[in-house]
Parts: C-alpha cells; sequence; structure tokens
C-alpha cells in the first residue's frame, strides 16, 4: 500500500490498517518526516522533531505487530505533543525564548501513550507558555494550513496545524481556555477538552492550574476517543484526578431520544459572523436529521465568560510567572507581557468576585445540562483572522470587545469544567473551516463522542483536507 | 469599589507595578493600561443578588465524586 494513499486518513484507519498488516510503523514514521520537511518550513507546526527515536520505536512497534503482540490501538501511530508537555529526552520549550529544560521523565500523557505502544514524533509550537494570544512566537509563526496568511488558532497551535496537514497521526494539546478548541475549529479538525480531571497533570507545564487540561486532537472523534482513553485516569502524581473508568466509545447512528440545546447567547447577530452562522445552521439541521431534538437553552452570563476567565486564569498565570517577568521581561512575546503585567495588578477583591462568579456560571450550565443532554454553540464565532503583528488593543472598549469578547464561546466549559469537544462543520466562501462546539456534562465524553461522530457519519468536513504548498 | 471606580493612570499603573518589582516598557505601558482599566470596570459592573452567599470553590467534581 502506498504510504502517499493513506497518510492524510484519520488515526483510527491507520491503525487498522497497522494492525492488518497493511500498513508499516517504519514507512509511517517516514512518510511523515517527509511531509515535514516538506511543508513545515512555512508552517512551523513543530519545534522539536524526534525523528532517529521515532524510527527506532517504529522498528520496534513493526516487530512486536508482526508477532501478534498488539498493545492496543495507538500501538505504532505516531503522535505529536504540544511543547508543554514533558517527554523523557526530549526539551520543552512551551513556545517560549525562557524554558529550555530536558525532562528527566515522562509526563503520565506521554508515559500512558507509550505503554500503549504510540510513537513520539516531536514537540509541537504553540502560543508562548500557552497563553493564546501571541504576537512574537519563538520557533517561527505558526500558519494556518488553509490559508497561510492567517491564523491557526491557539494556544495548541502546531496540535492543530500538524493535524490538519497530516504531518502527524494525532496530537496531544491543552486547553486552559480554549486552547485545544480554538485551533481545532480554525484547522479544520476534531479535539475535544475533557472533564477537568480526567486527564493527568502531571509533567504539564501549568498555565492556570484549576483549568489546564491535555486532550486528544486528531481528525475524527474515533480518533479522539481512542486516545482518550489511553491518556485519561486516575494518577497518584495528581491529585485531582478522578478515578472515574475511561470514557468508553459506544458508536451510535441514530440520534433519537438526544436533546440539544443551543446557547442563544452564542449564537445572537451581534456575536456570531455570518460565514459562521450558516455552517452552524445546517449543523443543527443535520443532527435534527439524525433524530436529536434541537431547542434554545440561556445561559445569561455567557457574554461575560471571557471575562471572567481571564480574571482568574491570567491572575493564575501571572502569578506563576512573577519572577521572569522581573528578571527576562524583554525574551517574552511582548503581548502576553502586557498581559500579564496587567492582571499582575488585578485587585483581590475582583479575583474574589470572578471566582464567585465562576461558580454562578456553572450552575446556570448545569442547571440546562438537566433539561438537554449537549449544549451547541460555535467554537469560534468569526473565522481565521489574518497574522498579525500587532494586539490592536489600543483602547479599553477594544479589550472588552476584542479580548474579553472572542473568549467567551470557549470559556463557559472552561470555567465549569466540563467536557468540550469542536468537531468540523463547514467553511466559510473562502474556504477557512468552521467549528462546532458540543459541550455535556462532567466526565460524559461518551454522549459528546455518540452525537459528534453520529455527524461525521453523515458529514464529510472531517476528510477535507487543506491545499498545502511545499 | 463602586460602580463608578475611576479610571488608572499611566503614571498609577507604572507605580504600581514598580512597587511589586515590575519594570515597565514606555511602549507597553498604554495597553497595560487599557487592559487594567478594561478588567476592573467590567468586574465591578458584573453583579448578581447571590454573590455574596458563594463559596468560591474551583474544583467542582470533587463534590460530586463517589
Amino acid at each position: 500500500m502506498a504510504i502517499a494513499d493513506v497518510i492524510t486518513r484519520p488515526a483510527a484507519e491507520l491503525s487498522r490498517l497497522l494492525h492488518d498488516g497493511q500498513l508499516s510503523p517504519v514507512e509511517l514514521v517516514q512518510g511523515y518526516l517527509e511531509r515535514i520537511e516538506r511543508f513545515d518550513g512555512v508552517l512551523h507546526s513543530y519545534i522539536t522533531i524526534c525523528a532517529d527515536e521515532a524510527l527506532a520505536a517504529a522498528r520496534v512497534a513493526e516487530a512486536e505487530l508482526a508477532a501478534g503482540g498488539s498493545l492496543g490501538p495507538l500501538h505504532g501511530l505516531p503522535i505529536a505533543l504540544k511543547d508543554q508537555l514533558h517527554a523523557k529526552g526530549v526539551r520543552t520549550t512551551a513556545g517560549s525564548k525562557i524554558l529550555d529544560v530536558v525532562a528527566d521523565e515522562d509526563s503520565t500523557v506521554v508515559a500512558r501513550l507509550k505503554e500503549a505502544g504510540a510513537i513520539i514524533l516531536g514537540k509541537l509550537n504553540m502560543s508562548e507558555f500557552a497563553l493564546g494570544g501571541s504576537v512574537q512566537h519563538a520557533f517561527g509563526t505558526p500558519r494556518n494550513p488553509w490559508d497561510n496568511e492567517r491564523q491557526p488558532g491557539g494556544s495548541s497551535s502546531g496540535s492543530g496545524i500538524a493535524v490538519s496537514a497530516s504531518l502527524c497521526a494525532a496530537a496531544i494539546g491543552e486547553d486552559t481556555g480554549g486552547s485545544i478548541r480554538s485551533p481545532s475549529a480554525w484547522c479544520g479538525i476534531t479535539g475535544i477538552r475533557p472533564t477537568w480531571g480526567r486527564v493527568s497533570r502531571y509533567g504539564l507545564l501549568p498555565s492556570a492550574w484549576s483549568m489546564d487540561t491535555a486532550g486528544p486532537m486528531a481528525k475524527t472523534v474515533e480518533d479522539c476517543s481512542m486516545i482518550l482513553k489511553v491518556i485519561a485516569g486516575h494518577d497518584a502524581n495528581d491529585q485531582y484526578t478522578s478515578k472515574r473508568p475511561s470514557p468508553e466509545f459506544s458508536p451510535i447512528e441514530d440520534l433519537r431520544g438526544v436533546r440539544v440545546g443551543v446557547i442563544r447567547e452564542s449564537v445572537t447577530a451581534d456575536v456570531l459572523d455570518t460565514e459562521v452562522k450558516g455552517p452552524l445552521d445546517e449543523a443543527l439541521r443535520d443532527l435534527e436529521k439524525a433524530g436529536a431534538s434541537i431547542e434554545e437553552v440561556s445561559v445569561p452570563l455567557h457574554p461575560v465568560a471571557g471575562l471572567i476567565s481571564n480574571a482568574i486564569a491570567d491572575a493564575e498565570s501571572a502569578f506563576l510567572h512573577r519572577e521572569w517577568l522581573r528578571t527576562r521581561p524583554e525574551d517574552y512575546d511582548f503581548a502576553n507581557r502586557r498581559r500579564l503585567l496587567a492582571t499582575s495588578l488585578i485587585p483581590a477583591g475582583l479575583y474574589q468576585k470572578a471566582q464567585r462568579f465562576r461558580v454562578l456560571m456553572r450552575r446556570q450550565l448545569m442547571a440546562t445540562l438537566e433539561d438537554v443532554d449537549i449544549l451547541f454553540s460555535p467554537t469560534q464565532a468569526v473565522p481565521p483572522g489574518k497574522i498579525r503583528e500587532d494586539t490592536g488593543l489600543t483602547t479599553k472598549e477594544a479589550v472588552v470587545s476584542q479580548f474579553f469578547g472572542s473568549r467567551s464561546h470557549r470559556s463557559p466549559f472552561n470555567l465549569s469544567g466540563l467536557p468540550a469537544m469542536s468537531v468540523p462543520c463547514g467553511f466559510t466562501s473562502g474556504g477557512l473551516p468552521v467549528g462546532m462546539q458540543l459541550a455535556g456534562r462532567p466526565f460524559d465524553e461518551a454522549m459528546l463522542f455518540q452525537v459528534g461522530h453520529a455527524y461525521q457519519q453523515r458529514t464529510d468536513w472531517h476528510e477535507r483536507r487543506p491545499p498545502l504548498e511545499g | 469599589m463602586g460602580a463608578n471606580m475611576p479610571d488608572l493612570s499611566q503614571d498609577q499603573i507604572r507605580a504600581q507595578l514598580e512597587s511589586l518589582g515590575f519594570a515597565v516598557f514606555d511602549e507597553d505601558l498604554p495597553e497595560i493600561t487599557h487592559r487594567v482599566n478594561a478588567l476592573h470596570e467590567a468586574l465591578v459592573n458584573l453583579d448578581d443578588p447571590e454573590i455574596d452567599s458563594i463559596e468560591p470553590l474551583p474544583i467542582f467534581w470533587l463534590a460530586e465524586e463517589k
């Protein structure tokens, strides 16, 4: 089987080919390395490529699979990591000029991937320190594979690009305030932020401890479920990991009985670009055709979720960065430096208020989830914008509308610790991907997978590939 | 803090940051000031009748875990 014919396929399909002996892990790794060499000079999705280590691991996997010793569906699959996760013997930079350490042990996520036979292909580019709105990138400006002049979304930018451009079989991202879902939507892939506490944070560089979670980014819902099952679960090294069993993937095609709630405040004309609205409306019609019932629900705090999230998450980050901000301010991306210094000054009373509104947000979402099974909203309310050279935050009003407002679609779920997944649902008239966001009850990723997979059985948005030049 | 909390000036922002040991680049000061004032104003204006009775536990599922 010619590698060029299969390398852009979803991870689950590649896994079946590997296990049937129709595809070799060594050929697959070589295929990705060739594509990285060909395309990544423009896209800048990788920071570190583990070519020798990956080829060595692929040879081992090939022998094990040939001998019938499969370790599971990830065995032999090349997976890349956001450079926020430690992998033994590989440097971690968090996309910054400041951090450059070689880990002496694996993060729990990486250890579990390796135990399941996955091959670590490399470490991926990201917004500096997972802060999202970077303008300057220490390892090259990450570019959207669908239009190289546009942003890929962040902070797991390289993860979104590498999956979309088929520079790995799947990737691990990290989501504090939308960092898995944003690049998933803008790069046209599937990505899930699991319930907080589902995946160990051990060996994951922190951004905001009470929101950080790693999760899979891949071409399909099935791919994501396959990876989440491996990386989820209690870890003695992270006291806040749940002991609940990993979510199972039980595909269904008929969504009769599933109640989908469209968050009213997320789809009003003043917040939603018309180029995004069309695909979202079509996606709702497709879900309805699959049997789901659609209704509108209200989450009154939705419009201020970005504000609340910014006040809490950035204050946590600012505290973590206080010493480097004092001693190496010139080495930060200027946008992040301004952001962190600003939230260094948040008064305790206002921080306390934001924490209380976080609880209210959770209550509002949980109340709606008593009436519906899934919450539906846009992942991004606008298509990917042009790559920026400045923040554009030249007034107080611009901060409110551009910075807080743009985050309000994803923030309700990281504030509330709920699982949320971005699924490709169409394209703008200019050919840019659009993603819908499905969110669910705590630890009910299985429901998200069922609805998302049923949708992907009826649509082909997840099968589209970007027109790469290299 | 009332709803009419006045904007801080660039000089006040610089003084607060320097008091915490942060140096401030001149080119950063306008945006930092806009950010601080926007954050303060927006948070001050948030209100809810239940706000005083809420216990702000950030990790929700612990209360639900069996």
